[in-house]
């Protein structure tokens, strides 16, 4: 496990900026709804007149921002977007950082399987996206209960849940980017582009009222009108999600099995 | 018994030059030598070896055992110090050997300290704030902590002034004479010549000679120099002779075959000096890379 303890090590800093930040940035929007909720009604007759094409492409949902968690889920959408580029970070980085840096050359030369290491890699990606998700819950869960009676938590977790959902895609897709590409120069020269391109073919899905475009990015797969209506997830994304997952570790091991690591 | 069995093994890159075709094998206990220019295939034969790239055909074993499918239990068993050496920049130098150790599950405290005091390396500073030369000094001790049964130097002196250059052979030789096998690649023909037992000669991507040093340098060509008149250049080109050049007052070669037969061309001549060497390897390397061309 002494890689799995070395990408833990070496990325634990990252992590836990991302993670503060991010918590941060939720609880002082929750904070704001304590201040507004008196006047959410005239809030929302404001953002009534706001063509459809425009409340689509911000993302709220008119006749949830009376509760915590569809006030919450608002600004979610871009606590997402950061968390998304967080993940594809680690998971471009994972092998990406390696073989970039030419590191590669040590680690890949050390009586160790490929497979070994990039499991390792992968477990410890996902161990961090998991301790990035709880500190934002344990910072925003208390934030958001203080914010009035009526707070529903277990909506709010399943809201919250999804940034985790979306990061693991992301991290996947990452993971098989750096062990796909010749050489990763820069690991923020990849994700950031990679995530925004995402999320643009996300707005432009809402824009033009296209429901299949859905399928082609994750910021869509857990529909925040939806969970807010139903409280619950839309069971045939949730298997998208699963399958993208699986395909793209599953292609990153094969890929990074055979792969030649050339010299500088 | 052979530690390294090479056979037919070849890489190729779409258009880009691989290796074609290389087999030699290197014995137990040898320092063997693996020498030609940059891009020659020298690192692509290497890397393929330490299971880094893939052959596209052949096959090569270390221990007997398949370079492809059983690499990581072989890498147990090896040390590998590349030409340019690339660490995690923010590690410390202790923290990067301790890393390096934990993948063979032995206690390695003491050798990377013995090691690092020999070597003059500083355990606390971090990889970043090394110069180029400290950083290969933690390549070597990398490359040595597991007290590895076979080492594998790709181009290991750059960087090196000449006094560690003199340790790291030091050291190379103990290890050697503990047992290590070793297989050094390198284009500086005097520090293979210095260490090497045998050696590949390695062009374009394939072996064109395999043979022992002593038998390179001493049996097989005589360098003969010959202060005579410029007129009497020509009857030196016989066959046998290579590499044959006139520099002032002086003619020089490289002669392979009856060296009576010299003699009586050269009792024919009116020799004013005259010097009959074993060749340097760089000689011996310019001879075979040029007389293809």
């Amino acid at each position: 496990m002494n890689v799995f303890l070395q990408e833990l090590r070496s990325q634990r800093r990252s992590t836990l900026i991302w993670s503060l930040s991010l918590a941060a940035f939720g609880s002082l929007y929750l904070l704001l709804f304590g201040a507004i909720r008196n006047d959410i009604s005239a809030f929302e007759d404001v953002l009534k007149n706001f063509p459809p094409v425009a409340q689509a492409a911000l993302g709220f949902v008119i006749g949830t921002l009376k509760t915590v968690s569809g006030f919450y889920a608002f600004a979610f959408t871009y606590i997402v977007l950061c968390g998304a580029i967080q993940a594809a970070n680690l998971g471009v980085g994972a092998i990406g950082r390696e073989i970039g840096g030419s590191t590669a050359d040590f680690l890949l030369t050390k009586p160790r399987a490929r497979w070994s290491i990039l499991a390792q890699k992968a477990l410890a990606v996902l161990v961090l996206l998991v301790a990035t998700n709880v500190v934002l819950l344990a910072v925003t869960i208390p934030v958001a209960a203080a914010q009035g009676p009526d707070f529903d938590a277990g909506l709010f977790v399943l809201l919250s849940a999804t940034m985790f959902f979306v990061q693991v895609i992301f991290a996947s897709l990452g993971l098989l980017y750096g062990v796909a590409a010749k050489k990763v120069k820069s690991v923020v020269a990849v994700s950031l582009p990679g995530v925004f391109a995402f999320y643009i073919v996300g707005l432009l899905g809402a824009v033009v009222g296209e429901d299949a475009i859905r399928y082609f990015t994750p910021f869509k797969y857990f529909d925040i009108g939806y969970i807010l209506k139903n409280a619950a997830y839309e069971t045939g994304f949730c298997l998208v999600a699963v399958a993208v997952v699986v395909v793209a570790v599953g292609a990153s091991f094969a890929v990074f099995a055979k792969k030649d690591v050339q010299a500088l | 018994m052979n530690v390294i069995e090479i056979h037919h093994l070849t890489k190729s890159y779409g258009k880009a030059r691989g290796i074609v075709d290389v087999s030699f094998d290197v014995e137990e206990g040898e320092i063997f030598g693996f020498i030609g220019p940059n891009g020659a295939g020298k690192s692509t034969t290497i890397r393929t070896l330490l299971s880094l790239i893939r052959p596209t055909s052949g096959s090569a074993t270390i221990f007997g055992k398949d370079c492809v499918k059983q690499a990581p239990e072989i890498a147990k068993e090896i040390g590998y110090l590349p030409s340019e050496v690339f660490y995690y920049d923010k590690m410390k130098v202790i923290d990067l050997l301790k890393y390096s150790a934990s993948f063979y599950g032995k206690d390695c405290t003491k050798r990377i300290k013995e090691l690092a005091e020999y070597m003059d390396l500083d355990l606390k500073r971090r990889i970043d704030d090394l110069s180029y030369g400290n950083r290969k000094k933690v390549g070597i001790v990398q490359g040595l902590l597991h007290e590895p049964k076979l080492i594998i130097l790709d181009e290991p002196t750059g960087g090196l002034d000449p006094l560690m250059q003199q340790k790291f052979f030091e050291l190379l030789r103990q290890e050697n004479a503990k047992g290590a096998t070793i297989l050094l690649s390198s284009h500086v023909l005097d520090e293979v010549q210095r260490l090497c037992s045998r050696v590949a000669i390695i062009k374009e991507g394939r072996i064109i000679k395999l043979e022992k040093m002593s038998d390179l340098t001493r049996d097989n060509y005589k360098k003969f120099s010959v202060e005579c008149d410029a007129a009497a250049d020509a009857r030196f080109a016989v066959d046998g002779v290579s590499n044959l050049e006139r520099k002032g007052g002086t003619v020089s070669f490289l002669f392979k075959g009856d060296v009576d037969g010299m003699v009586k061309r050269l009792a024919e001549v009116h020799v004013r000096n005259l010097w009959v060497e074993e060749p340097t390897l760089e000689e011996i390397f310019m001879h075979y890379y040029t007389k293809e061309e």
